[in-house]
């Protein structure tokens, strides 16, 4: 007998369906498995027999053939137990033929026959209900998951009997043996958001108002940030807090993110959608293929998990060097295209890069009552950044050690709300200068296209020659300085920017003398 | 050839350039100390005595190592061949003997037997004064180092320093730049440029000034070369300043061998609680001169030179106070500039700490921006990312 089941396979942060054919045949007892499959998959033969044979069931001894189609993507994972389960209770007839019709299986069989979560529910599922497919079933801890994904109709079971008493009942029982899970996408997304940005906030930051400003400017024009200090500063508590001011994640832009936490198979049982900003902080020891994903199988790295959020790279010449390097172009494409033997894919990194590092190798520069670094120490330690991707920092700042009256001092540091209600009102006048252009914040203008959206007055171009002479700028800083002075006019509500604008945003530039090139 | 018949077929001239081609063979031979050096050729009657003597007089005085280095040495590079590599690269050699030799160093203990220079030896009959200090300096040091440089330079006083990072360079940079003249004395041979990132100080000094050193050629720069070193910055100077410097630091090895030179040492005061004044305000303790004004110093030194016995050349000086005057500028600045501007200071403030000392209190958007005018207006530095100083390259009141 023959039978064909729905699955689906990842393919970067998108999935296709995949057919599961089985077939079973008199002749010498054997059981093959064709369609350019992986070690994992190809092992899925002996779980789904142990499983089928240890709640009972017998499949006689026959020539079972399994072919996964389309046979020449090459499919990875554990998630095709289940359907490859299905298939061989269709064809040897345990369950009526034409049963599993029209229905997506999804999960990995334990040998006694429990369903064990799936890597990557949430793209399978919205490729399901893109092509037409009404009703999934995956395993237990991923319904909510993909239960988000409107129109289609999402079941969790958490054995194989339980699928096997649905399929064998008759259509209108069905409901009553493995239910419909339903999330109002809608109403869950809000409330999910209402409580968000408890856990952290700005107002626990006391004293340095030179680093919230820049995080904020940072956060309003999605720029790149980078901050000095000595050590205990709270360089890490700013960061931290940075998710916090920028605007929530929008529905679109939190199922893009939860496609990825499904992907890297991170997301938590019972969750359903990933409702606050990431913020992904590797240790400073993180490897290549980790930082930018890979592997000779393509998983999203850490760029991707802090897409539409924030990556902090804290002390960031500790970072080896090619990883850094190779941090350039996902910063400017915005998503990481790998290619490996095993396939080439692309994820989305279209993330906030925060950087923190001391300023010298004892964390002191430049004081020099405490600091004894040498010159050439200090410089060597900067000029372990490499300068390409300085180039890409937009804003850098200073953090000064938190004397002790500081730290006593509670009050005044404004809450998180408060600063996000500008980054905000900032964004959305870049949404409507940047409107049917591939810009999306002023921290995306290109030099090509600088002075359309950082147009300027007499007078400002005056101040930006004056600045570009006696500070000795590149192009490179020129341009940055334009760029973040457009942030802060936005933040300011100004239409134009003024020379006040200028003189702040050229504060913030990271400046060459001090980083010795 | 003995030497009465070698000074009988030749001129004067050409009896001096033979002695000096002796004299850097000698001088070039590493393994030598420099008071062996002197009696050497004390016994033998100069460097070409020395060469020509037998090797029982060498053993006279060296040891019987040291002999057989020197037959070694000598075989390889014999006189005339380092002479003329030496005379290639534009580097004369002045021994003790010499007229030409510096006459404030012949005075003390311990004069280095012969001088390896490069450029010009700067005249005499003017003061010298040697700026020493940190080379981890502050933005105070820098500042101070570049206007006594400055001030110096212009009333045409030598500043005598040891071209090493900080105090040294910055003070003898602005020294040429003000027009006057400098001596950089090494630690190394004098073919070297050590820091090598002050290699266009050492081109100016070949240029203007002097660059010595009592080194053979390509000596390395060994850190125990820099105290010998020390001794000839001092006895090359009337007047020892010192600008910036820690409780242990080499600097004051400098000071010990200025007092022992008979040389007044002068001290830029610093604030008590700066780690890089403590070497300072120490020696002000112990009775060190203090350097409150340029312009009185400048006096000081210049009657200090003439107490000596110096010969009095001052008419330079009206003509330079004259010119002086001429570049201090008023400043007129925005109101709120102006406090801004006092609020900045010689040591590293923090946008933050500039508010905290501002009459009224104003946003961090307003100070950042008033500091960067500042800047554009060359009154103040960014040091760091955060850090802003004064330069100090004009006078407000």
């Amino acid at each position: 007998m023959f039978s064909t089941i729905f699955s689906g396979a990842l393919l970067g942060v998108r999935a296709y369906l995949v057919s599961v054919e089985v077939d079973i045949s008199r002749g010498l007892p054997a059981f093959y498995m064709v369609g350019s499959l992986s070690m994992e998959v190809r092992e899925s033969r002996e779980r789904v027999t142990v499983a089928l044979k240890n709640v009972g069931l017998d499949i006689p001894p026959s020539r079972v053939t399994v072919n996964l189609s389309p046979a020449d993507r090459r499919k990875e994972g554990t998630a095709f137990d289940l359907p490859i389960a299905v298939g061989i209770l269709e064809a040897s007839c345990i369950i009526p033929q034409g049963s599993a019709e029209g229905v997506l299986f999804l999960g990995e069989l334990g040998l006694n026959g429990e369903l064990k979560s799936a890597r990557g529910v949430l793209p399978v599922v919205q490729e399901a209900a893109a092509s037409g497919i009404k009703e999934c079933i995956v395993p237990k801890a991923n319904e909510r998951e993909g239960a988000v994904i409107p129109g289609v109709t999402v079941r969790g079971a958490s054995h194989i009997l339980e699928i096997i008493h649905f399929l064998r009942a008759e259509k209108n029982e069905r409901e009553a043996i493995l239910q419909a899970v339903w999330v109002d996408t809608k109403q869950f997304f809000e409330s999910e958001r209402n409580m968000n940005g408890e856990k952290t906030n700005f107002c626990e930051v006391t004293g340095q108002d030179m680093a919230r400003r820049a995080a904020e400017i940072a956060a309003a024009g999605f720029h790149n940030l980078l901050m000095v200090g000595p050590p205990g500063a709270g360089k890490s508590m700013i960061a931290k807090r940075i998710p916090g001011i920028l605007p929530a994640l929008t529905l679109e832009e939190s199922l893009e993110v939860t496609s990825i936490v499904s992907v890297a198979g991170l997301m938590e049982e019972g969750e359903a959608l990933v409702t606050e900003r990431p913020f992904r902080s590797p240790h400073h020891t993180i490897s290549q293929p980790a930082l930018i994903g890979g592997n000779a199988v393509p998983r999203p790295g850490m760029i991707s998990l802090a897409h539409r959020g924030v990556l902090f790279l804290d002390e960031l010449p500790e970072f080896q060097r090619t990883v850094l390097d190779a941090l350039r172009q996902p910063i400017e494409d915005r998503r990481v295209n790998i290619a490996r033997a095993g396939g080439n894919v692309t994820y989305p990194s279209d993330f906030m890069l925060v950087c923190a590092m001391n300023p010298c190798p004892c964390g002191y520069y430049p004081d020099r009552n405490r600091c004894h670094c040498t010159e050439a120490q200090v410089r060597r330690y900067m000029g372990r950044v490499s300068g390409p991707i300085l180039d890409r920092i937009d804003l850098c700042v200073e953090l000064q050690p938190v004397d002790f009256f500081s730290l006593r001092e509670k009050t005044g540091s404004e809450s998180s709300e408060e600063i996000r209600k500008r980054v905000s009102k900032a964004r959305q006048r870049q949404k409507e200068r940047f409107a049917g252009t591939n810009y999306r914040f002023n921290g995306d203008i290109e030099a090509s296209v600088i002075e359309k959206y950082c147009d300027l007055g007499m007078e400002e171009q005056h101040c930006m020659e004056q600045l570009y002479h006696s500070l000795q700028l590149s192009a490179r800083a020129y341009h940055r300085i334009l760029r973040v002075a457009r942030t802060i006019a936005d933040l300011e509500e100004a239409e134009q920017i003024n020379t006040e604008h200028i003189m702040e945003a050229s504060f913030y530039r990271p400046s060459l003398e001090y980083w010795g090139y | 050839m003995s030497l009465k018949g070698g000074m009988r077929g030749m001129n004067w001239d050409e009896w001096k350039e033979r002695e000096k081609m002796y004299a850097c063979w000698l001088c070039n031979f590493p393994y030598i100390g420099n008071k062996q050096l002197h009696r050497l050729s004390e016994i033998c009657g100069g460097p070409e005595g020395v060469y020509l003597a037998s090797t029982e007089i060498w053993g006279g005085v060296l040891s019987p190592e040291q002999v057989t280095r020197l037959k070694e040495y000598t075989a390889r590079w014999p006189p005339g061949k380092s002479y003329d590599r030496m005379r290639e690269q534009g580097i004369r050699i002045v021994t003790v003997k010499d007229t030409e030799y510096p006459k404030r160093l012949k005075d003390i203990s311990d004069a280095p037997y012969g001088l390896f220079i490069r450029g010009t030896f700067p005249e005499e009959n003017v003061p010298a004064v040697a700026v020493i200090g940190a080379r981890e300096c502050s933005e105070y040091g820098k500042y101070v180092a570049k206007q006594l440089g400055a001030v110096l330079g212009r009333y045409h006083i030598t500043v005598i320093s040891g071209m090493a990072r900080g105090i040294d360079c910055i003070s003898q940079e602005s020294a040429l730049e003000a027009g006057g003249s400098s001596v950089g004395v090494l630690g190394c041979g004098v073919d070297i440029c050590y820091p090598a990132q002050n290699r266009e100080l050492y081109n100016r000094l070949a240029r203007t000034g002097a660059v010595l050193s009592s080194y053979p050629l390509g000596t390395p720069a060994l850190p125990q070369n820099f105290p010998p070193r020390n001794r000839i910055v001092s006895g090359l100077a009337d007047v020892v300043v010192v600008v910036e410097a820690r409780v242990k630091s080499g600097t004051l090895i400098t000071v010990d061998m200025a007092l022992e030179q008979g040389r007044e040492v002068y001290v830029v005061p610093g604030r008590v609680t700066d780690r890089l004044s403590d070497g300072c305000n120490r020696l002000l303790r112990q009775g060190a001169g203090a350097l409150l004004d340029m312009e009185e110093f400048v006096e000081e030194v210049w009657e200090l030179y003439q107490r000596k016995g110096g010969a009095a050349c001052r008419g330079i000086l009206q003509g330079a106070a004259a010119s002086d005057t001429m570049t201090a500028r008023g400043l007129h600045l925005p109101s709120e500039l102006a406090v801004v501007y006092q609020a900045l200071d010689f040591s590293p403030r923090s946008a933050e700490e500039i508010r905290e000392k501002l009459p009224e209190k104003c946003r961090e958007q307003q100070i950042v921006s008033c500091l960067m005018r500042l800047c554009v207006e060359k009154l103040a530095i960014q040091i760091s990312p955060g850090r802003f100083c004064r330069t100090g390259e004009e006078s407000y009141e």
